[in-house]
């Protein structure tokens, strides 16, 4: 499913009836099958723009749009769409609320049309696919488990539900860097299978690593858009952009004010080994 | 849009914000007498110019000041409809069952609403105009009389205090929550009464949990920073009411007096 956004902005309604700008005017478009990253500092509309995207928030400016349908015309099927976004909120552990993991998991399926059977089927491969052995954790309490667990059950809540669109907002904090890489490595892996992603991250190396488009925010504007290495490359020349650079950029840097200047430009630690191997066997050779 | 919780400080420099926050608790427990004890409409008609004078004074805008009677309308409603239709009474209009609505109920009834909104209006003012931290010391120091008969005050005031800054961020709580319970397919907006109230489960259940865990770090928090107890806590100079304290002291139980002595029982 793809997604277009025209001159979308929202303001959050202070006392004095003073307007805080969250969104300012962002058009951008996300084609279907699209792993996208949105990015920028703490406070620039992250959550903001993930919250329009998927309809919980009516703008105050512009449109958004779902394969071409504008979501909040009048008569737009928004159940429907709920159906088809999944929303994976920063720390979606505090949404869990059922005696049981299996029913949390099948709260969204409520209304979904689905049989007894294939309710239990879509909880069992949500749960499954998130890492869980089903039998072991489906009578459990939701609110026994550890942190972690608790975010996949809420993360297999949504899945279950089978999302065409997949949005995460700040999904990796908080996680241990072996939960890190699994959970970004299983979005990849959701994202091969046919399901558009979009998330919102601080965290510069699953932005460099996973996604294939960037957008990145500042103070509500969408200051810089468009294939990540590019977008990477791009903040690298913006000398006030510390924010927007991978811990591979600064070494490559470091390694360039000491002479040893790497190429093609490195953004990842994957550019970074293979540029430095060449280096060292051309080193060699030559 | 996101409504804003109502109540939330808004700084400035009137009259009002200026008043000590002793003042302004006394002065709101004087009002809230004056609107309880309310009768006749021309009681209704000083307060409400109480009000008005007060937004006046205040400088706030009328729209926030007033916000409360947005928000409950729907609570308004059924507390209108409980006295209507079951404070009987002799005139009877009309009856269906064990309810009946009679002329008494009616006017029960909107006694009872304005009375609540009024009574919000003057606590909105309160919280408005004063910090949260100056209504604690204010409360603390209020309540100081209870101590001898061994209440521990201080920390009565800290809890009180505490619960009222937990306001917007619940609010704020539930409306995140809500909107990831409506992504993941929740309704909110079922017809059928037993539906609709099952439907706020998902609600309630992580926002008290939430809460819960808010006041566990909070408790935690505060004991890593050393708060112990109430009783070895430095103490703070007594700062007296300054003469404009006196004047508003002296005019809201005036305005106390006038209704019980001569308005309350004109028609
Ligand atoms: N409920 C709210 N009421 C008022 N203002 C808000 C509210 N939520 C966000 N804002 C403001 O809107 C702006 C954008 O907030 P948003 O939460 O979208 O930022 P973000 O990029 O997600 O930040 P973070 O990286 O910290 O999660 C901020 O300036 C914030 O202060
Ligand atoms: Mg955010």
């Amino acid at each position: 499913m793809a997604i277009k956004v025209e001159n979308l902005s929202y303001s959050y309604e202070q006392p004095f009836g003073e307007k805080v700008g969250a969104l300012k005017n962002v058009s951008f478009s996300i084609k279907a099958g699209d792993f996208a990253g949105v990015m920028g500092h703490t406070g620039c509309g992250k959550t903001t723009l993930l919250q329009l995207l998927a309809g919980l928030r009516l703008p105050t400016g512009g449109r958004v749009y779902v394969n071409g349908e504008e979501i909040n015309a009048k008569g737009y099927d928004r159940s429907g769409l709920r159906q088809r976004i999944g929303v994976v909120f920063q720390y979606p552990e505090y949404q869990l609320f059922a005696t049981t993991v299996e029913k949390d998991v099948a709260f969204g399926l409520k209304h979904s049309g689905l049989s007894r059977q294939e309710v239990i089927a879509r909880v069992q491969w949500a749960l499954e696919t998130m890492g869980f052995d089903f039998a072991k954790v489906r009578n459990q309490s939701p609110l026994a488990l550890s942190g972690g667990e608790k975010r996949r059950v809420a993360i297999a809540g949504v899945l279950a539900r089978k999302p065409e669109i997949l949005i995460f907002d700040e999904p990796v904090a908080g996680l241990d860097p072996h939960g890190r890489e699994n959970f970004l490595r299983f979005v990849k892996e959701m994202n091969q299978a046919g399901t558009t992603i979009i998330m919102a991250s601080h965290n510069m190396e699953a932005l460099a690593g996973y996604t294939k488009h960037l957008l990145v925010l500042e103070e509500g504007r969408l200051i810089d858009s468009g294939a990540t290495r590019e977008v990477f490359l791009r903040l690298q020349q913006r000398n006030n952009w510390a924010f927007g650079q991978t811990k591979a950029q600064r070494i490559a840097t470091l390694l360039a004010e000491g002479n040893l200047a790497l190429s093609p430009a490195v953004v990842t630690y994957d550019d970074l080994l293979s540029a430095l191997k060449r280096e060292l066997t051309g080193g060699g050779k030559g | 849009m996101k409504t804003l919780p109502a109540g939330q400080y808004i700084p400035g420099h009137s009259f009002l914000h200026q008043l000590d926050a002793r003042t302004k608790i006394l002065c709101l427990f004087l009002l809230i007498a004056t609107v309880i004890g309310a009768l006749s409409l021309w009681s209704y008609a000083l307060v409400l110019a109480v009000i008005a004078l007060l937004i006046l004074v205040s400088r706030l805008p009328v729209r926030p000041a007033v916000a409360p009677v947005r928000g409950i309308y729907r609570f308004l409603l059924i507390v209108f409809l409980m006295n209507a239709l079951f404070f009987g009474g002799e005139e009877v209009l009309a009856s269906w069952g064990i309810f009946q609505l009679s002329r008494e109920g009616i006017r029960q009834g909107f006694r009872v609403v304005g009375n609540v909104l009024l009574i919000l209006i003057l606590g909105n003012l309160l919280t408005m105009t004063t910090l949260p931290t100056q209504v604690t010391t204010a409360l603390e120091s209020l309540i100081k009389p209870l101590k001898f008969i061994g209440v521990p005050t201080e920390d009565v005031a800290i809890i009180i205090s505490i619960a009222i800054q937990f306001i917007p961020t619940l609010v704020e709580e539930t409306e995140l929550i809500k909107m990831a319970q409506i992504a993941r397919g929740a309704r909110f907006e079922s017809k059928k009464l037993l539906e609709r109230a099952a439907s706020f489960i998902p609600l309630v259940v992580p926002v008290f949990i939430s809460a819960f865990r808010r006041a566990d770090e909070l408790a935690l928090a505060m004991e890593a920073r050393g708060y112990r107890n109430a009783k070895n806590r430095t103490r703070r100079k007594k700062e007296p009411l300054a003469p404009h304290d006196y004047c508003a002291l002296a005019v809201c139980a005036f305005i106390c007096l006038v209704q019980f002595l001569l308005l309350r029982n004109l028609v």
